[in-house]
């Protein structure tokens, strides 16, 4: 009797209750701070009419007007990338309505970070700035808009003036999936007045490097009274070792063109870690610690940068950072910087046997002066993507957007200001030296800036970055890993390759062999 | 005259070499706290080439000062993080320890005055009808269907099937297991939350956070308010409830106001756990929520650490919380921390 | 402790939940019983005999869907493999391959250490800790009140068997070329902290009490630390400690050690991250010590100094045995909280040199950044286990206390 008032009661609660609750709608959607909201700095006025303040800027093919659409583009925290994202909002919301919201997230939580939000259809973002060689995680399982027709259709993006090497890049499976705002290359740097001074030319191979390293380390080389160092390559875990160590296993490994390959053997998908190139790449690696800052290994390229242009260090590994950096009015190498394709190898890598063998006709075709160049286009560039699951407007304002920053009159403008981060991507930014000069480089500045970009550019034997699925576990996780602990002195170099080559093989297994090399040759160009 | 320098006038007052040698101690004590704060505050009005140029200690007689960091995070490029996410953890932080305060007290105070025996078999069956439920919820069916079926479902079989098992736990074991709940590693537990927050479609707002940081800091709260309501005599309650007045009346009339020193000192420890959190913050937020230990991190750029910039965010978030200081310090004083005090 | 504070009960409902004595209808409202009706009488007796689960249940339901029931998933977690799908993301059972990549597999020498070959001083050791706990075990069962296989004997096996096997890792990794792996790290941070924590707070805590002018500043002061938020604590460190441009850079560099660096020693590392980690969290000691000696009762200490104790005997017979069981308990609460430190070694050395400085929750964290989620949830799995093994020790310990005590 009790038990059945009992039930009576908690039928009709829960019946109240479900009544109720339906009654009360959807839940925190609008609880939400207002997502169409804009912040107050890129406040759209209500444009009726966008003044064209830059002709070339105001894209056809964006359409017109965007008014109240909100884009959300995710990139990492700034200021370098994300402040020109920041900067040109008001001025494109003024043109269009669309509102720009940057959200920016350290950089080593933005992979995941987009992952996740596609993933598992959240959809917060509606647009990326990211590593491009990212999207060959995104596109095959359609996380990412097939940017191919609009580019098709937009002639104010100038698409042909992105170097071919770059176009190439943001595209996968031969549909463009990024645009490229910034292009990325690793140079070398050197102080040209001390390594005159010292009698020393610029390295061409990377014994040279170390030394000309051992040589100038320890000098004063900003004049402040204290010893300096000579080479600063930073080397703190998860930040860029993983991709200093290839410019430098690049030239060992690779000397038949870029379609060779430099992670993985195209016959069978073992990876290229084990035999006597990538060791002395691990050795060469280790050694440019001991002429640089005691605390390197827990430095991020931006401390060696710093380092190198406060005039502390006499040579460098760097993105094209530097060469606008360095003539930044609070630079102390103001006209003293060189920059020059990363160094070479005269000794290669002979695939079958494992051991390194001399330069020649054969085993270097591409080889300059005996030396075999591989430059290392590590990183790729910045590049702008778009949710695919976006709705179609916010997808056009995006891509307009995306578009904009590309176009050569913003994207002329932030390349030769070192404080973007953004690098030249296009021909024309290789080509018109004037612009440079402009921005306060030194003529012989200029032409040795670019001449070193150029050069890496055209050469036959670039190396790109992994591009297969799970890159990320593969460098930035085993690899960084692996090379933490060789340059913490826990591991030999015959442990950290055998380590290397067991970890890689084991995410080869796990996530399919075949499947692998053919992304992998197809990446490369492979036959 | 040298004993009388090692002699203290009574148990609580130290003699005077004591008294030199405290004042020494706990002087380098403060320094050890204040240098850091000090170095904090100078690097926020330096700018890149005085921070990488070597330890500059005394404003404008080793360098000069300028006001570029604070101008750029509070009015330049970045004021538009900034204030945008001092705005969400002013909101999230203070709401969520409000609310794990009511929901804390009120458990506590339960777990006090009443005695539970809640029968194993009645818990297992709560468990699975709320499992089952989310399971559904997890598959598509629209939850308040769910919800509704579940508490039915739960209903029915504990009239029948729950009957069987006599073994109970007590309040003790109840708060124990509430207690015990801060053992979780969040990170063990983000994933599902965000899964479960991205399908209520409450991702990246404040209600997810709050929930969050209402259910993590519940067994601080607990724990704390527990034993402080101990204190307080219960024949007031009794009194009450002779005089008529209904359970929530007593709570809500009496026991709240003979408790609040230590509700307040609770609502400032927790406040200062939720104002500080990043970890589930960073899983939880993406645009719109972002909280300002986010931009903290964040600072950290390909750059470089911009410790100037950083320098000024440190600052602006620990400013409030050194007026919370001063302000628990009082409570202490007054002894009423009894609830930490009394394990 | 008043020992009637629970309500007279009366035995009710399916539940049995017993509440407090509810006076009969008549009695509630006399005035105005004449204008109600007996039906919402009836509700509202209802509604006060639901006050037990409704006080109780929020918070229940609260910790129930965002504690137990994710970490139940988190458990499924942690036996798949996460791959990205078509349109969305798939986890993949594979039993206990995480688990076993971790103690056995490629994760080993990252979470457990490397070992070294064991030495003379290790079995020394070793042996010591093995002869303890067998003691223990001894005692244990000797006891005559003890004889079935209880809980309580499979407890204390239970700690048995983990403390030795703690032992050996420890022996095996610390020395001799062996690396401390993520578990041996994180409780080297938690104790070697909590120690140090725990003796200035008290130290400070002792002295703060006194009957100085201008305590109360101090005691203002030194509740900072405590206050900041730990990212920002971290990068302060990595500010301060930075040997070429940090404030302490002329005193390293007058000792001689400018080409030397902290962060390239993997216990120089540590150590950074444990004065950082002291800094921030003294204050929580410090300040219930303080509310523990100033709860204490005045007379025993006035009585003992009219006797002439000398300091240290008020402190070693009065003071300590009533600060005892708070400190265990803040101890306890510090304790669980310290298992999961991450801010520290994220930011000020990115868990380097090597992985020398990475905590277990920086493991999972980077694993959770791979989103390997199920490597993610295992190692997060194992860190729950450990806190609650020493969390059990700690509140068996308080348990003993108290018992004793009466």
């Amino acid at each position: 009797m009790k038990s059945k008032n009992t039930l009576i009661r908690v039928l009709s609660v829960a019946i109240i209750f479900g009544v109720l609750t339906t009654a009360c709608g959807a839940p925190a959607t609008t609880q939400a701070p207002a997502q169409t909201e804009p912040p107050a700095s890129t406040e759209a006025p209500a444009a009726t009419e966008a003044p064209a303040t830059e002709p070339s800027a105001a894209t056809e093919a964006s359409g017109k007007m965007f008014e109240g659409v909100t884009v959300n583009l995710l990139t990492f925290v700034g200021p370098q990338v994300a402040e020109p994202l920041q900067r040109r909002g008001p001025d494109f919301t003024e043109l269009t309505g669309a509102t720009i919201n940057v959200i920016t997230v350290p950089n080593s939580e933005l992979y995941q970070k987009a992952l996740t939000d596609m993933a598992t259809g959240t959809n917060a973002y509606d647009a990326f700035l990211f590593a491009p060689s990212w999207i060959v995680d995104f596109a095959p399982a359609g996380y990412i808009e097939d940017l191919t027709p609009r580019i098709e259709a937009d002639p104010a993006i100038e698409w042909d003036d992105v170097a071919p090497f770059f176009q190439d890049f943001n595209s996968y499976d031969g549909k463009v999936y990024s645009i490229p705002l910034d292009g990325d290359m690793h140079m070398v740097y050197y102080r040209t007045d001390s390594l005159a001074e010292a009698g020393l030319e610029p390295p061409k191979t990377w014994d040279d490097y170390l030394n000309v390293a051992k040589t100038l380390n320890g000098q004063d080389l900003n004049g402040d009274g204290e010893p300096d160092y000579g080479s600063c390559i930073s080397k703190a875990p998860a930040q860029q070792s993983y991709w200093w160590i290839w410019s430098i296993a690049a030239p060992f490994i690779q000397t038949q063109g870029s379609s060779q390959g430099v992670f993985f053997n195209t016959e069978d998908m073992t990876p290229l870690v084990n035999n006597a190139a990538f060791k002395r790449a691990l050795e060469i690696y280790k050694e440019t610690g001991q002429y640089g800052p005691p605390d390197e290994t827990n430095q991020g390229v931006g401390d060696s940068r710093g380092l190198f242009i406060s005039g502390r260090c006499a040579l460098t590994m760097d993105w094209g950072d530097i060469g606008p950096l360095a003539i930044a009015p609070d630079s102390k190498v103001i006209d003293k910087v060189g920059a020059i394709i990363t160094p070479g190898s005269t000794e290669v890598l002979d695939r079958a046997t494992g051991e390194l063998v001399p330069c020649d006709a054969t085993t270097c075709p591409y080889a300059v002066d005996g030396v075999n160049y591989a430059p290392y286009a590590s990183f790729g560039g910045w590049a702008g993507a778009i949710n695919a699951a976006a709705d179609d407007t916010v997808k056009d304002a995006a891509y307009a957007f995306l578009s904009y920053m590309a176009q050569p009159a913003q994207s002329n403008a932030d390349v030769v200001v070192g404080a973007t981060g953004y690098n030249p991507f296009r021909i024309s930014q290789f080509e018109n030296k004037q612009a440079w000069i402009d921005a306060g480089f030194s003529p012989e500045a200029a032409d040795n800036y670019l001449s070193g970009i150029e050069a890496s550019l055209n050469s036959p034997n670039m190396v790109a970055d992994l591009r297969i699925p799970s890159n990320q576990k593969y460098i930035q996780v085993e690899l960084d890993r692996i090379l933490a602990e060789y340059i913490a002195g826990n591991l030999t170099t015959d442990e950290a390759a055998q380590q290397l080559y067991d970890a890689w093989e084991a995410i080869t297994e796990e996530v399919g062999r075949d499947a692998q090399l053919a992304s992998y040759k197809a990446t490369i160009g492979a036959k | 005259m040298v004993r009388h320098w090692f002699q203290s006038k009574s148990y609580n007052t130290p003699s005077p070499v004591g008294k030199v040698l405290s004042y020494l101690i706990l002087g380098f004590w403060t320094l050890l706290i204040l240098f850091p704060l000090y170095w904090l505050v100078i690097t926020s009005f330096k700018i890149s080439s005085q921070v990488a140029e070597g330890p500059f200690y005394i404003p404008f007689v080793d360098f000069k000062p300028s006001l570029d960091a604070w101008k750029y995070i509070l009015v330049g490029d970045l004021s538009n993080d900034t204030l945008r996410t001092f705005r969400n953890t002013l909101i999230v932080a203070p709401t969520s320890a409000l609310l794990a305060l009511m929901l804390g007290s009120t458990a506590s105070y339960a777990l006090v005055r009443f005695e539970y025996r809640p029968r194993v078999g009645a818990i297992l069956t709560f468990i699975g009808c709320v499992g089952l439920s989310i399971l559904a919820i997890y598959f598509g069916v629209p939850w308040q269907i769910a919800v509704a079926v579940a508490i039915v479902v739960f209903f029915i079989v504990l009239l029948t099937i729950g009957r069987r098992f006599k073994r109970a736990l007590g309040n003790n074991d109840i708060a124990f297991w509430m207690i015990s709940q801060r053992m979780l590693p969040p990170i063990a537990v983000v994933i599902p939350i965000y899964i479960l927050f991205q399908r209520l479609h409450l991702l990246d707002t404040y209600t997810a956070l709050i929930i969050t940081y209402v259910a993590s800091n519940l067994p601080i709260v607990i724990w704390l308010m527990r034993d402080y309501i101990d204190t307080i005599p219960i024949e007031l309650e009794e009194c009450a409830s002779i005089d008529g007045a209904s359970r929530f009346r007593i709570f809500w009339s009496i026991v709240l106001p003979l408790a609040i020193p230590g509700l307040v000192a609770t609502f400032l420890f927790v406040l200062v756990f939720t104002w500080n959190e990043y970890l589930l913050a960073l899983f939880l937020s993406s645009a719109n929520s972002q909280t300002l230990p986010l931009v903290i991190a964040g600072q950290n750029a390909t750059r470089g650490p911009q410790w100037w910039n950083m320098s000024v965010l440190i600052l602006i978030m620990i400013i409030p919380v050194i007026v919370i200081a001063i302000i628990l310090e009082r409570y202490i004083t007054r002894g009423l921390l009894i609830g930490a005090v009394k394990g | 402790m008043n020992l009637k504070r629970k309500w007279n009960t009366n035995a009710h409902g399916p539940m049995q939940i017993r509440l407090g004595h509810v006076p009969s209808d008549e009695a509630m409202n006399p005035e105005s019983q004449e204008g109600e009706s007996s039906r919402l009488r009836t509700v509202l007796a209802s509604v006060e005999r639901l006050a037990a689960p409704i006080f109780l249940l929020p918070a229940v339901l609260a910790l129930l869907f965002l504690s137990v029931f994710p970490l139940i998933a988190s458990l499924y977690a942690s036996l798949t493999r996460f791959k990205i799908a078509k349109g969305g993301f798939s986890l993949a059972f594979v039993g206990l391959d995480n688990y076993k990549k971790l103690f056995l597999g490629s994760e080993r020498t990252h979470f457990l250490g490397s070992f070294a070959p064991s030495t003379a001083a290790t079995w020394i050791v070793f042996g010591l800790v093995v002869i303890t706990l067998t003691i223990f075990l001894a005692r244990y069962l000797s006891n005559a009140r003890v004889r079935r296989a209880g809980s309580g004997l499979i407890g204390r096996i239970l700690l048995v068997l983990g403390l030795g096997t703690l032992a050996w890792v420890f022996t095996h990794t610390l020395w001799n070329g062996g690396r401390l792996g993520t578990v041996t790290v994180t409780i080297v941070y938690v104790f070697v902290g909590i120690f140090f924590q725990y003796i200035l707070g008290l130290m400070l805590a002792m002295l703060t009490v006194q009957n100085l002018p201008g305590r109360r500043f101090f005691r203002v002061v030194f509740l900072l630390p405590m206050m900041i938020t730990p990212v920002g604590v971290a990068y302060m460190f990595r500010m301060l400690t930075d040997t070429s441009k940090g404030p302490f850079t002329p005193i390293w560099q007058a000792m001689g050690l400018t080409d030397f660096s902290w962060v390239n020693n993997a216990w120089g590392a540590r150590t950074a991250i444990l004065i950082a980690d002291i800094w921030q969290w003294t204050p929580f000691m410090f300040i219930v010590l303080v509310a523990a000696l100033e709860s204490q009762p005045v007379e025993p200490l006035e009585a003992a100094t009219v006797d002439g104790a000398n300091h240290w005997q008020i402190f070693r017979y009065i003071t300590w045995p009533a600060i005892l069981p708070v400190s265990m308990t803040l101890i306890l609460i510090r304790l669980i909280e310290a298992f999961k430190i991450i801010d520290l070694p994220n930011v000020m050395t990115n868990g380097g040199p090597g992985t020398a400085t990475q905590s277990l929750t920086y493991h999972a964290f980077i694993n959770w950044r791979a989103l390997d989620v199920g490597g993610s949830a295992a190692v997060a799995y194992m860190l729950l286990f450990l806190v609650t093994f020493f969390s059990m020790i700690f509140v068996n310990l308080i348990r003993q206390q108290t018992v004793e005590k009466l």
